[in-house]
């Protein structure tokens, strides 16, 4: 109860949510939370924490969050495609379209990456996944690999 | 099944291919084994139709994509015989559902759907590249080879006076509306479930995605759409041989084939020509997904699609000590092994049926130097899951088994090979 207290008061003082998370505070998470109409569940781990965010529809989002609260990664798996401009920020999602992209004679999953910036991009209708992260904000000696 | 056609003018609100003749929910009888005669007196089985569609892999109408998988198919105004066209050029997709045309290849007029208040009914699909089909769904018959789907929800993609798209679907993504974005005049989605979106489309409104839209003139707003009137398989509305597909491809040189031919043959043990024989079936989560395993690890959310164009698994850090590097350059994505590599996976399903699958992997940037269109050996970077494209499908009989629809391997969802 309190939780929710604080995240209607979070709702209340953004007037205009913010679409953002990755590169940005884990505040960001409330306004993802709150556009996907899902419920929040935080997970502390060795050296990061995960917030996990479910959807009615059955779509899952994980944001990773440093020691120092930033969103460092994300992942998804969802019936439908996630709103990518929304999950990325408009920095990193500007990153994403002008990066050069897989092949154009590629049909199949979408893979970006650059040293600024990583997007996997898969699955079919009814099962979309991937995972968005920046290499250079992965803490410590932490392995992207936590990003699942 | 109740259908309502209700012919009204809808003043300013037409668009290219859709008359001015409206169809709330127009699914016509849905055929199969719908029950309601006594065991002592079966109703006699239908003649056996042809049920044997011609399918084609080559380089697409833009002549830039390899493994592409293509079909043409019947459309017809519904219960029409002379609304009716011909449509060349549809990709084959068993990794979705129903029927989506490009508005710019349809030469009939067809009724549009339209929700309980009369506001026509939009789909948005995004994939996962982020480009994004938008249209309005349209009601029509559907023909290949003998079978024939009376009344399928379909969408038209980009159709000219339709609303423009919500900026809930769009959202930066880019249109794949032409021959030259999508590579297609149209996708035909047979895969395991029997609609694209299913109960996550057809729940509360306040909980469904945003992918169906209703739209007043006051805008597109997200709909709840029941399951009848979101985009079918036309595979499970054909009077017979309606519980699933098998894709026939023949096998090919490992330097590939410049086009190849193929047969997709409608119903699984329904006829002389679509037995199981010796397939294993591999049933799917709800998702569709079954279980990889290579090196030891799973891989959960794998899947078998013939519109992708390679053998999408893992990555080539993960693959190094197998040999694999990723190309550079235009082929990025891609796998450039300096020498090809065979590969041992092992598939599960949710039945846990399990066995072994071999493949090989060639350097792609070898491949694509000869004017071929069919490579049996061509992959690339998918983390974490293997997504078994096209290369999979030839030299294999492939199986789709629908969603709820009784088959001699059971009920689907499943895939068979």
């Amino acid at each position: 109860m309190k939780k929710a207290i604080l995240v209607l008061t979070a709702l209340f003082i953004s007037t205009v949510p913010a679409w953002a998370v990755l590169g940005q505070s884990v505040e960001s998470v409330r306004s993802d939370q709150a556009h996907l109409k899902g419920q929040l569940r935080s997970t502390a781990l060795q050296g990061f924490s995960v917030q996990q965010i479910n959807s009615p529809d059955g779509t899952v989002v994980k944001e990773y969050v440093s020691p120092a609260g930033m969103v460092f990664g994300i992942s998804w798996e969802a019936p439908t495609m996630p709103n990518l401009a929304q999950l990325l920020g408009t920095t990193y999602f500007t990153q994403f379209q002008q990066a050069p992209r897989s092949a154009a004679r590629r049909r199949g999953p979408t893979t970006v990456r650059t040293d600024q910036l990583v997007v996997e991009s898969g699955g079919h209708m009814r099962a979309f996944r991937g995972r968005a992260y920046v290499p250079g904000l992965l803490p410590g000696s932490l392995s992207a690999e936590v990003i699942r | 099944m109740r259908t309502q056609i209700v012919s009204t003018r809808v003043p300013g609100s037409l668009w290219r291919g859709l008359a001015i003749v409206t169809a709330l929910v127009a699914l016509a009888s849905c055929g199969g084994n719908g029950g309601g005669y006594s065991s002592n007196n079966p109703p006699p089985p239908p003649p056996p139709v042809n049920n044997t569609q011609a399918v084609q892999v080559n380089l697409g109408p833009n002549n830039n994509v390899p493994n592409g998988l293509y079909t043409s198919l019947q459309l017809c105004a519904p219960g029409s015989t002379t609304q009716c066209q011909t449509v060349t050029d549809i990709e084959v997709d068993t990794g979705s559902e129903g029927l989506r045309i490009l508005s710019s290849a349809l030469t009939v007029s067809l009724p549009a759907i339209k929700d309980a208040g009369n506001n026509p009914l939009g789909e948005c699909v995004t994939f996962a590249d982020n480009s994004y089909v938008w249209g309005p769904l349209a009601s029509a018959d559907l023909q290949m080879a003998g079978e024939k789907a009376s009344s399928v929800p379909i969408q038209i993609i980009g159709a000219s006076g339709f609303p423009t798209v919500p900026s809930a679907c769009s959202t930066s993504g880019t249109a794949d509306d032409t021959v030259a974005t999508l590579g297609a005049n149209g996708i035909i989605g047979i895969g395991v479930f029997r609609q694209d979106c299913g109960p996550a489309c057809s729940g509360s409104v306040s909980t469904v995605p945003s992918e169906y839209f209703t739209c007043p003139n006051s805008g597109c707003v997200v709909a709840s759409v029941p399951l009848l009137s979101q985009l079918q398989n036309p595979v499970w509305l054909f009077p017979q041989d309606n519980n699933g597909v098998l894709l026939s491809l023949p096998a090919i040189p490992d330097t590939g084939a410049t086009t190849v031919t193929g047969s997709m043959i409608f119903g699984i043990g329904t006829q002389s020509d679509n037995a199981l024989g010796t397939a294993q079936v591999y049933t799917t989560d709800n998702s569709g997904n079954f279980t990889a395993t290579y090196n030891g690890n799973s891989y959960s959310n794998s899947f078998i699609d013939s519109g992708s164009n390679g053998m999408f698994f893992l990555d080539a850090t993960t693959l190094a000590s197998a040999g694999i590097i990723e190309c550079v350059g235009a082929d990025a994505g891609f796998y450039c092994p300096p020498n090809t590599v065979s590969f041992t996976a092992t598939n599960k399903g949710a039945n846990l049926t399990s066995g072994p699958v071999t493949f090989k992997i060639a350097n792609a940037d070898t491949l694509f130097l000869s004017p071929n269109a069919a490579f049996n050996d061509l992959g690339g970077d998918s983390p974490n899951s293997f997504d078994y494209g096209l290369p999979f499908f030839f030299g294999r009989n492939i199986f789709t088994g629908i969603e709820g629809q009784n088959s001699p391997g059971g009920q689907g969802p499943y895939w068979a090979y």
